[in-house]
């Protein structure tokens, strides 16, 4: 499952985490890695300014430049690079998200790795302001592979995960979500959790539920997550359910915290994708911003099924 | 040196020419090649005496220097009434001297010239409407340019450009087949949101058929997408050639002829090809004013028509509106004070401003005008490729006031602005000036707005 890798870099320490996760699976599976960067928008349409993704000042995008910002990129993972053979480096000029994904596309890429990136206008400021990049949104959104999103210092390699937290709101996208936590829990031998919050958000406009209905509910979930879920996982048993109620990604984080989990594994398919809309942001970008863990984004079953 | 390695004559259309002019670092040499570029006074005058015909002699000859012209160009405003800023003064000073002089005129000059003809006019053709005598120093600029261009005088992005059009038929490096591969690309990464939803290629007797601007597939491709959408919402029949889909022409803006008729027949070709019913192209302004209005012409079309009738995007969007192909759901109609800019080439020169106002009328709730509008709005500042001139930029930055100061007389934070051009400089504008306004093009509003009939919807 992770036989081709693309580590999409912005090449600053907001992407350290991602790095080290990205060669470490890397080195782990002999993955095809490629080291992938957005050299920014020719924000002029047809003219060559760029505005470097790192500095954020206007250059002029042409082979010298690019040739730059790879040996840049070369100093920059120098330790990384240094032991580990056969590294790809790649740059493009563009919005960094459709970038990315154009790279993923063409590489047939398993698995998109990085950081929680910033917003192309404020290069490297990804916590400052409780705002994820629109970057990560909108490669979570797109990319047809599951997209491995490391905002947090991962002081355990991948492989020695023992808790994978699969959150799902049931729809198809959760599914696919399902299919890769199910996988990656098998191959490495880690505990499934399948978590699902109810949301209790609707309160708030004045709809008041009962006790009873609550506890009905959550009996409910409970049992689609063991027709839709269970039912697919054959003899494998290292499995619990929990099903929780309130905001969903506060359960998460809760549930997450208290059982240590080691990667959060969710559907990201809302269809808002503005930018505007993202600033607070869906469920799965308030995760990444404030879980201990990395979290993976899988919202297609292209890779996984 | 009578001509450079880079700056010279010859027409770019070669993949290594253009690699060459590519990777001179911001036009470096290039610039400074054009400063031993010899002027070819006799075959400029003889062009002259063979192309510039009755209406623009006569233009020439009979400004009378009013001044009338001053007030009606952003460029003046905005310089606080530089007098040499003045329309007329501007094209009296270049083209007039120039024939008055014969052809007889040195480097220094037509360096003066190629200055003027793209810091000092976006030939928005605001003046035209001003003049007493109807003297339109925005199509004498564009013939101008024209000169300019063939005596090698033509600002290094815009002789790349000219060459993209003239090597891939697109003002952008975008092969046909990048091209085919975004549509397939963009159907699948939607379809999951939207099924059933296609980019159709090539179909032959299509109701519409579709062209674009190269920045969409090479850096948004989402505008190919969305594009999409609303098609598969409003239930046409449409498609998209593999070639001749982009509308275009930075070869319009380089003064460069022979490119922009091979530009548009590669897009007639296509009309004659697939044999759809009609052509609408993309939120673009220059891209309908090279392919709709002046393309034919280019062509030597009898009639000044393209093969197919054609469309302005906003034109489509209003029909659908209008007709009910698109519906909008009231409580989602743009709540917040918004404005419109009027683009010059499909408002002011092709008469689209109601179109204009209609969609808004759908759409939203609070819709502000901006002082003066329709056919006499300026120019976003950007126009006639002066957004892409690296040596311009101080100069296009000026030029932005106008439009910043109607902007923030309106009140409204946001604006949409259904041109490539446009868009750009409003941006541009924005990172520039820091006012806080939000800009749109109309496809990513509509989207949100539609009422998406259940049987459209993704099931779950």
């Amino acid at each position: 499952m992770f036989e081709k890798i693309i580590f999409a870099t912005t090449g600053t320490p907001t992407c350290d985490h991602a790095a080290h996760v990205a060669f470490d699976l890397k080195k782990k599976y002999n993955s095809e890695l490629t080291l992938f960067h957005s050299m920014g928008m020719p924000s002029r349409g047809f003219s060559p300014f760029v505005k470097d993704s790192r500095t954020g000042e206007d250059e002029y995008l042409d082979n010298d430049y690019a040739d730059w910002v790879k040996e840049e990129l070369k100093t920059y993972y120098a330790k990384q690079l240094a032991d580990t053979e056969g590294v790809m480096i790649e740059t493009s000029a563009g919005e960094s998200h459709r970038e990315i994904l154009r790279a993923a596309r063409k590489n047939d890429a398993d698995l998109i790795v990085m950081g929680a990136h910033s917003r192309d206008e404020e290069p490297g400021a990804t916590r400052y302001r409780n705002v994820v990049g629109s970057t990560m949104q909108r490669v979570a959104k797109g990319a047809k592979c599951p997209v491995l999103i490391v905002s947090r210092p991962c002081t355990t390699c991948l492989w020695y995960f023992s808790n994978i937290i699969f959150g799902t709101d049931f729809s198809k996208a959760s599914y696919s979500a399902f299919l890769f936590a199910y996988q990656l829990a098998k191959e490495i031998g880690a505990k499934l959790h399948l978590f699902h919050a109810m949301d209790m958000t609707s309160i708030h406009s004045g709809k008041a539920v009962s006790q009873e209905e609550i506890e009905a509910a959550i009996a409910d979930a409970r049992k689609r997550i063991e027709k839709t879920y269970v039912a697919k996982m054959a003899d494998y048993d290292n499995y619990e359910i929990e099903v929780w109620e309130g905001v969903p990604y506060v359960e998460i984080l809760k549930f997450a915290r208290e059982r240590n989990g080691d990667l959060i594994v969710m559907s990201h398919h809302t269809r808002e994708v503005d930018p505007e809309d993202a600033v607070l942001g869906s469920t799965v970008e308030q995760v990444v911003l404030r879980a201990a863990c990395p979290v993976a984004s899988v919202n297609r079953p292209d890779k996984v099924s | 040196m009578p001509e450079g390695k880079l700056c010279n004559t010859q027409n770019v259309d070669t993949e290594e020419q253009l690699q060459a002019l590519l990777n001179d670092k911001s036009g470096k040499q290039y610039y400074e090649e054009m400063n031993h570029l010899e002027v070819d006074a006799k075959k400029l005058y003889a062009t002259i005496q063979k192309t510039l015909k009755s209406r623009l002699r006569t233009w020439l000859e009979i400004c009378a220097h009013c001044g009338m012209c001053a007030d009606s160009c952003f460029f003046y405003l905005a310089n606080k009434k530089d007098p040499t800023q003045v329309p007329s003064y501007k094209i009296q000073g270049t083209l007039g001297e120039i024939v008055r002089r014969k052809g007889n005129v040195d480097n220094a000059f037509m360096q003066m010239v190629m200055d003027t003809a793209w810091s000092k006019c976006t030939c928005c053709n605001r003046c035209g409407m001003y003049c007493p005598f109807g003297i339109d120093m925005g199509v004498m600029f564009g013939y101008l340019r024209g000169l300019c261009y063939s005596q090698g005088f033509v600002p290094w992005e815009l002789k790349i450009g000219s060459g993209m059009h003239r090597i891939y038929r697109a003002q952008m490096n975008v092969t046909t087949e990048d091209w085919v591969d975004t549509c397939e690309w963009m159907a699948e990464e939607y379809e999951e949101d939207w099924p059933g939803l296609k980019i159709p290629v090539d179909v032959q007797d299509a109701d519409i058929i579709y062209t674009v601007n190269a920045r969409e597939p090479k850096h948004y491709p989402e505008d190919l997408a969305e594009a999409a959408i609303l098609f598969h919402l409003a239930g046409e029949n449409w498609t998209v050639p593999s070639e001749g889909w982009e509308e275009t022409s930075l070869a319009m803006f380089a003064g460069d002829w022979a490119a922009c008729k091979m530009q548009v027949e590669s897009v007639y070709d296509a009309m004659h090809r697939l044999n759809p019913k009609r052509m609408v192209v993309t939120e673009c302004g220059h891209a309908y004013r090279a392919t709709v209005v002046e393309g034919p012409y280019w062509a030597g079309l009898k009639g000044g028509q393209t093969p197919i009738p054609s469309f302005h995007y906003v034109e489509w969007v209003a029909e659908a509106l209008r007709t009910g192909k698109i519906k909008i759901d009231p409580d989602k109609r743009i709540k917040e004070p918004v404005t419109y800019q009027d683009s010059c080439n499909y408002i002011r020169n092709a008469g689209l401003s109601d179109v204009a106002r209609e969609i808004m009328s759908y759409i939203a709730e609070d819709f502000r005008e901006m002082r003066p509008n329709r056919e006499h709005n300026f120019c976003c500042g950007g126009g006639g490729g002066l957004n892409g001139i690296g040596r311009y930029r101080e100069q296009r930055n000026v030029g932005l006031k106008v439009k910043r100061d109607q902007i923030l007389a309106t009140g409204c934070k946001l604006v949409i602005a259904p041109c490539h051009n446009c868009w750009d400089a409003i941006r541009d504008l924005e990172e520039e000036f820091k006012i806080g306004i939000r800009w749109s093009f109309l496809k990513p509003l509509l989207i949100k707005m539609a009422i998406v009939p259940d049987h459209l919807k993704p099931e779950e």
